[in-house]
C-alpha cells in the first residue's frame, strides 16, 4: 500500500504513465464490451443483439485520456500538496472549532432568511422544506449511529410510525398536529426499544441486517393490513396544520389565516408556513441533543461506542443506555413523520422504503458521524443534487449515486469529520504517559 | 478542510442560485411527469415518446393561440415525495396544463399542489380516489379501476362461470383496487372467486403460488398488477404443468409480455382496456408516424398524444390559458382526439369510458372474440 | 403430500440460487468486514449479459444446450469479474483505512450506480429470453397433484453443489485459498508474512463476481425475464441468507440460501404469501436472538 503510493507521488516517467493509461483503458474496455458495446432491443420477435461500437471506443478513449491527464495532473502539481493538507487538517480539528460555529450561524441566518429572499418561489422553499426534513432526521439517527455507535438500517420505521400516528389519529378521531406530535413521539419510542430489545447482544452487521428487516417488517404490514392503514391505497386528505388555530383556506365562513391577519390568499402562505414550522422543530431537535450529548446519558452513549466492555467493567448499564438511545433517535423521527404527514397530506407505504432509511443514514455518515452541521450539509448536498440533475433526466440518479462514492472516498470522515467525545479531560500529557 | 467546506457551501449556494433563476417563456410551457427511471421507466418512456410527437405536431401547425408550446418533463419514479417535487417544479416553470402523474400515489398528493396553483391537469391513472376528493382540475382521460375492474369480472362470470377462478393481485395501489373490483364485478354475476391471494411485486419466484393454484385446481386466474409478474407467472405455471388463462387490466397491452411469457404463454392472457384507437381511422396517420420514428404506439403514448391534443383544443376553444377559461373549457366540452371522443363528467372522470376485453395474439392483441 | 414436495423442490432451487449470491457477501465480509452493497447488482449486471451472450448465441445459430450454457458461463463469469474487481478497486479500496461505516454507503452509492448505468445503457424494458430447456420430468401424482422437476431446476442444483465442491477445494487446498484464509484471520499479520494483501482482496471480490455471475447466469435460464432492477431484492435476501448462516462461513452462507428458499416457499404456499418476508425476518432475529453470530458463525473474539 505505502509502497505503491510512494511510486505515485515522486512522479511517474512518461513510460509508465502510459502504461497505467493503458491497464486502465483494458479495463474500461472490457467493462464497456457488455453494456456500451453491445445491447439487446425487442424488436418485434424477440430480442436482438445491436452493437454500438463507436460509443465504446469513444468512452475508452475518454477513460485511456482522462487517467493519463489525470496522473499527470496529479503527479505534478496535486498529490504532495494534498498530502501535506490532509495530515494538517487532521491535527487542527480543535483549533477550527471557532469557525464552524460561525458557519453554523451563518446557516441559521441563512435558513431564516430563506422564504423572504425566495418569496413566491413555491418550489424552493419547498425544497428547502425537505431539506430540513431530512435534516431532522438525520440529527435523530445521528444519536443512534453517531453517538451511541449502533448501526441503523432501519430508520424509516420510526419515520413511519410517527406519519401513520399522525395520518390515523387525525383522520380518525380528528386528532390535531400539535396533540399528536407528543402521542407519535412516544409511539416511535415504544417502537424504538421493541426493535432494541432483540439486538442487544448483536453487534456491526448483524444489527445492521436486523435494523434493516424491522423497517421492512413494519413497511409489508403497513402494505398488507388494509383495514389499520389502508394497505398500498395509503391514507388520503391528511388535514394540514393551522396557525394557532386558524386554516390556511382560501376565504370561507370561518376566520382564516389569511382574512385573520387582512392578507389577501396565497396558496404560498402554507408553504412558508410548514417551512417555519420544520424549522423550528429541527431548531428544537438541535437544542434538545446538544444539551444530552452533555448529560451523563450523552456521555454514556459516546462512552459506550468508544468501548462496550469497558463501560460494563465500569458498571455502567450498557443496555439501558442503549435503549435510550434508540429510543430518543426514534422519537426524533416520529416527530419529522408526523410532520411529514402534515406536509404530504397523503402517505402510503411507498415512502418508507428501505431506500429511505439508505438516504438517511448516508446523511449522517456523509457529514461526520457525531457533527450536527455535517448533517446539515450532506442533507443538503442528497437533496438537492437530486433536484439540480431534474434536467439530466436518466442520468440524474446515475450522477448520484456515482457523487455518493466520490464523496466518501474523497472523505471518508464525512464533510466536518468529528470524532473525539464532547467533553475531555484536558490532561494530554498525561494520557500520553498512561499508553 | 477550511477549504473543503468553503467548497460545499459554494456547491450549496450555487444550487439554490440554480433553482432561483426563473425561465423565460413566451411560449406555453406544458408539463408531462411519471417514472422516467426506475422499475416502470417504460410506461414514463411511453408517456414521453407520445407527448413528444403531440408537441411536434401541434408546434409545426403554429402551435397553440398562435405560441408554440415547450415540453417540460418531469420524473417521478413512482416516489409520492419526488411527485410533491416534480409538482413543486413544475409550478414554478409556470406550466399551464399538465399530463400525468402516471402512478395513482404520485397523481394523489400532486394534484393538490396543482389544484393550488390551479393548473389544469389530464391523468391516466386509474384509482378511483384519484378524482374522489372534489378537485375541480384534475381530468382523468381513461376509465376508473371500479369501471374496468367491474367490465372484467361481468366477463370472466359469463364466459368462464363454470371455472374455477382465483382472484389475484400485487399488493399495489392499483393491482389491489381493480382485483377487488374484479372480484365484486364476478360475485355480481353470480361467480364466486375460489381463491384470493397476493403476490409481492418485483421478485421473480412466483412457484408458491403456483402450487397454491394448481392444488386447487384453478384454471382462471383475474389478475391486478402489472405485466412483467404475469409473464413470470404463466412462465412458472407452464414450467409446473399448470394450464392458466390470465385475466388483467391496462397494464397487460404493454408488448413487453409476449416474449417475457416465453412461447406462445401470453396468448392466455385477457385483458380490459380503452378500445384500441390504433384500429380507429382517425389515428392511422399518427399511429403510422410513431410506427415509422420506431416507436409502437401502444399503452399510454396515445393517451400522452391525446392529452396534448385536449391542451390545444380547450386553449383554442377558451381563447386563453388562464386556469378559469381552460378548466371551464375542459369541464364542458367534448374533444376528438386520437384516442376518440373525451368529456368529462362533474367529478372530472370520462362520460363514456369504454372497456373492452382483448386478448394477444402472437406479438399483437385484438379484440376478444 | 404432493404440494409438500413441489415446494420441497421449488425451495430447494430458489435457496441455490440465494446461496449463490450469499457466498459471495460471506467472502467479502470475510476478508474485509465490510457488507457490499452492490453485489446485488453485480448479480444484476451478470444477469443482464447473459441476456445478451445468450442471444447472440441465437444468433449465431449455436444451439447445442450444454455447449451455449457453457459459453454463457464463461462469458458472464469473465465479464462479471471484471466489474467486481472494478467495484473494489474504485468504491472500497481508498477506503480500507476509514471507519466501518464509509465502504458500507460508498457501496450504497455504488449499488444506485450500478442500477442506473445499466437502465441508461440497456434500457428499462425488461429482457426475456426464450426457454432454454423447456419442460421437465412428471414425478408423481398424488391425490391430483402432479409434482413437476424442471430441467433447469435439476440444472441449477447440479451447478451449485458442482460450484460449491469447487470452491471448497479452491479455499481449503490451494495456495491462494491459504492467502485468502490469512487475510481473513489477521491482515496485518498476512502482509507481514509476504502476502500481497491488496491483490488478495482484489482476487476474493472476483471470485465473489463469479459466483453472482453464474447466479445471474441461473436466473436468467431459469426465470427468462430480467431487468435492471432484480440486484435490490435478491441483494438483500442474500444478505440475510449470509447472516442466517453466520457471516464469514461458507457452508453457512449456502444453508442460510436454502433454508431461507424453503422458508419463503413452504410459507407462500401454506399460509399467506404476503407475510413471506415478515417470516423471514422473524426467523433470523430469533435465530440471532439466540445465536448472535448466526447458525454457523464463528463467535466474535472480543478483543480486550
Amino acid at each position: 500500500m505505502s509502497a505503491h503510493a510512494v511510486q505515485q507521488s515522486s512522479g511517474m516517467l512518461l513510460a509508465d504513465r502510459l502504461k497505467d493509461a493503458v491497464r486502465i483503458g483494458v479495463v474500461a474496455l472490457l467493462l464497456g464490451i457488455p453494456m456500451l458495446g453491445l445491447t439487446t432491443a425487442d424488436q418485434g420477435a424477440g430480442l436482438q443483439v445491436l452493437t454500438r461500437w463507436p460509443l465504446l471506443a469513444q468512452f475508452v478513449g475518454v477513460v485511456f485520456f482522462g487517467r493519463l491527464s489525470l496522473q499527470w495532473l496529479v503527479s505534478h502539481f496535486h498529490l504532495r500538496k494534498l498530502q501535506r493538507q490532509r495530515v494538517a487538517a487532521k491535527t487542527a480539528v480543535a483549533q477550527e472549532r471557532p469557525w464552524l460555529k460561525w458557519l453554523g450561524a451563518l446557516a441559521l441566518a441563512i435558513a431564516v432568511g430563506l422564504p423572504i429572499a425566495f418569496s413566491g418561489n413555491r418550489y424552493v422553499i419547498d425544497t428547502a422544506t425537505t431539506v430540513l426534513i431530512y435534516v431532522m432526521l438525520g440529527w435523530g439517527l445521528n444519536v443512534v449511529v453517531g453517538l451511541a455507535g449502533l448501526l441503523d438500517l432501519g430508520y424509516v420505521a420510526f419515520y413511519a410510525v410517527g406519519a401513520y400516528s399522525y395520518g390515523l389519529l387525525s383522520t380518525l378521531f380528528g386528532w390535531g398536529f400539535w396533540e399528536t406530535l407528543p402521542v407519535a413521539g412516544g409511539m416511535a419510542a415504544l417502537f424504538g426499544v421493541l426493535l432494541g430489545w432483540p439486538t442487544l447482544r448483536l453487534r456491526g452487521d448483524y444489527l445492521a441486517i436486523v435494523t434493516l428487516g424491522f423497517g421492512e417488517i413494519i413497511r409489508i404490514i403497513l402494505v398488507n393490513w388494509t383495514d389499520f392503514s389502508g394497505g398500498p391505497n395509503g391514507i388520503n386528505s391528511i388535514p394540514r396544520p393551522g396557525f394557532f388555530g386558524l386554516e390556511f383556506k382560501p376565504p370561507g365562513d370561518t376566520p382564516t389565516f389569511a382574512s385573520f391577519f387582512h392578507l389577501e390568499y396565497s396558496a404560498n402562505h402554507r408553504v412558508v408556513f410548514l417551512y417555519y414550522l420544520i424549522l423550528m422543530l429541527a431548531l428544537l431537535t438541535n437544542v434538545f441533543v446538544s444539551r444530552l450529548r452533555r448529560l451523563p446519558v450523552g456521555m454514556a452513549w459516546e462512552a459506550v461506542r468508544e468501548d462496550e466492555l469497558a463501560c460494563k467493567a465500569l458498571g455502567i448499564n450498557v443496555t439501558g443506555v442503549k435503549l435510550s438511545a434508540y429510543a430518543i433517535g426514534a422519537m426524533l423521527g416520529g416527530f419529522a413523520g408526523v410532520f411529514f404527514a402534515a406536509r404530504q397530506g397523503f402517505i402510503s407505504p411507498e415512502s418508507f422504503v428501505f431506500s429511505e432509511s439508505a438516504t438517511i443514514l448516508a446523511i449522517v455518515v456523509l457529514g461526520g458521524r457525531g457533527s450536527q452541521l455535517g448533517v446539515v450539509f450532506a442533507a443538503l448536498l442528497l437533496v438537492v443534487l437530486p433536484e439540480l440533475g431534474r434536467d439530466f433526466s436518466d442520468y440524474r440518479m446515475l450522477l448520484f449515486g456515482a457523487a455518493m462514492v466520490l464523496i466518501m472516498v474523497w472523505r471518508p470522515g464525512g464533510l466536518v469529520a468529528r470524532r473525539e467525545p464532547t467533553i475531555q479531560i484536558e490532561t494530554p500529557a498525561v494520557q500520553g504517559a498512561t499508553t | 478542510m477550511k477549504a473543503a467546506l468553503k467548497k460545499s457551501v459554494v456547491i450549496a449556494g450555487f444550487g439554490l442560485l440554480g433553482m432561483l433563476s426563473a425561465p423565460a417563456w413566451a411560449d406555453y410551457s406544458v408539463g408531462i411527469a411519471g417514472p422516467m427511471t426506475g422499475e416502470y421507466a417504460s410506461a414514463g418512456a411511453q408517456i414521453r415518446a407520445g407527448a413528444e410527437m403531440a408537441v411536434a405536431d401541434i408546434n409545426a401547425k403554429g402551435g397553440v393561440l398562435g405560441q408554440k408550446i415547450k415540453l417540460e418533463i418531469g420524473d417521478d419514479a413512482c416516489d409520492p415525495k419526488q411527485a410533491v417535487s416534480v409538482a413543486n417544479a413544475m409550478v414554478n416553470k409556470h406550466i399551464v396544463f399538465m399530463h400525468g402523474h402516471w402512478c395513482s400515489s404520485s397523481t394523489i398528493p400532486a394534484s393538490d399542489i396543482y389544484n393550488d396553483a390551479q393548473i389544469p391537469m389530464a391523468t391516466v391513472s386509474t384509482n378511483p380516489k384519484v378524482t374522489e376528493r372534489g378537485l375541480k382540475n384534475i381530468f382523468r382521460i381513461m376509465g376508473r379501476d371500479d369501471q374496468q375492474g367491474g367490465v372484467g369480472g361481468g366477463f370472466l362470470a359469463e364466459h368462464f362461470g363454470s371455472k374455477k377462478i382465483a382472484v389475484v393481485d400485487d399488493k399495489s395501489a392499483y393491482g389491489k383496487g381493480l382485483a377487488d373490483e374484479m372480484a365484486k364485478g364476478m360475485q355480481a354475476k353470480g361467480a364466486k372467486p375460489v381463491l384470493r391471494e397476493s403476490i409481492t411485486a418485483g421478485e421473480k419466484d412466483y412457484s408458491g403460488l403456483i402450487t397454491k393454484l394448481k392444488a386447487a385446481g384453478i384454471e382462471v386466474v383475474a389478475y391486478g398488477g402489472y405485466h412483467t409478474e404475469v409473464a413470470l407467472i404463466l412462465r412458472q405455471a407452464q414450467q409446473a404443468g399448470l394450464k392458466l388463462t390470465i385475466m388483467g387490466g391496462d397494464t397487460m397491452s404493454n408488448n413487453e409480455i409476449v416474449t417475457a411469457a416465453g412461447g406462445d404463454n401470453a396468448n392466455n392472457v385477457l385483458f380490459t382496456f380503452a378500445p384500441d384507437s390504433r384500429l380507429e381511422p382517425g389515428a392511422a396517420d399518427v399511429v403510422k408516424r410513431f410506427r415509422d420514428k420506431k416507436v409502437e404506439p401502444d399503452g399510454y403514448v396515445l393517451y400522452a398524444y391525446a392529452a396534448m391534443q385536449l391542451f390545444q383544443q380547450a386553449a383554442e376553444k377558451a381563447k386563453s390559458v388562464k386556469y378559469a377559461d381552460l378548466d371551464k373549457a375542459i369541464a364542458n366540452g367534448s374533444f376528438n382526439t386520437v384516442v376518440g371522443t373525451l368529456s368529462f363528467d362533474a367529478k372530472g372522470d370520462l362520460k363514456v369510458p369504454a372497456f373492452r376485453v382483448y386478448q394477444w395474439k402472437g406479438n399483437k392483441y385484438e379484440y376478444f372474440k | 403430500m404432493g404440494q409438500f414436495i413441489q415446494q420441497l423442490i421449488n425451495g430447494l432451487t430458489l435457496g441455490a440460487v440465494y446461496g449463490l449470491i450469499a457466498l459471495g457477501y460471506t467472502m467479502v465480509y470475510g476478508i474485509i468486514g465490510m457488507i457490499n452493497f452492490a453485489h446485488g447488482d453485480i448479480y444484476m449486471v451478470s444477469a443482464i449479459i447473459s441476456v445478451t451472450a445468450l442471444t447472440l448465441m441465437s444468433a449465431l445459430g449455436i444451439s447445442a444446450v450444454p455447449l451455449v450454457l457453457a459459453l454463457v458461463l464463461i462469458i458472464a463469469i469473465a465479464f462479471t469479474s471484471v466489474y467486481g474487481w472494478a467495484v473494489e478497486r474504485t468504491a472500497y479500496r481508498p477506503l480500507r483505512n476509514a471507519s466501518r461505516l464509509a465502504p458500507l454507503i460508498s457501496a450504497i452509492g455504488m449499488s444506485i450506480f450500478l442500477q442506473n448505468m445499466v437502465q441508461v445503457t440497456q434500457g428499462a424494458r425488461v429482457k426475456p429470453v426464450p426457454t432454454l430447456m423447456p419442460g421437465g420430468i412428471e414425478l408423481f401424482t398424488h391425490a391430483g397433484f402432479s409434482v413437476h422437476l424442471a430441467y433447469t431446476q435439476i440444472m441449477i442444483c447440479v451447478v451449485t453443489v458442482v460450484l460449491m465442491v469447487a470452491f471448497t477445494g479452491l479455499i481449503t487446498r490451494t495456495s491462494f485459498g491459504r492467502q485468502q484464509r490469512a487475510c481473513e484471520q489477521d491482515r496485518t499479520m498476512a502482509s507481514l508474512l509476504g502476502i500481497d494483501v491488496d491483490k488478495t482482496i482484489s482476487y476474493t471480490f472476483m471470485l465473489g463476481a463469479a459466483l453472482a455471475a453464474v447466479a445471474g447466469v441461473m436466473v436468467t435460464v431459469y426465470y427468462g425475464v430480467v431487468d435492471f432492477s432484480i440486484g435490490f431484492v435478491a441483494g438483500i435476501k442474500a444478505f440475510t441468507a449470509a447472516v442466517l448462516g453466520g457471516v464469514g462461513s461458507l457452508p453457512g452462507a449456502m444453508l442460510g440460501g436454502v433454508l431461507i428458499g424453503l422458508i419463503e416457499s413452504y410459507w407462500s404456499a401454506y399460509l399467506s404469501p404476503e407475510y413471506k418476508d415478515v417470516a423471514t425476518f422473524v426467523i433470523l432475529i430469533l435465530v440471532l436472538m439466540f445465536r448472535p453470530s448466526g447458525l454457523l458463525g464463528r463467535p466474535e473474539v472480543e478483543k480486550v
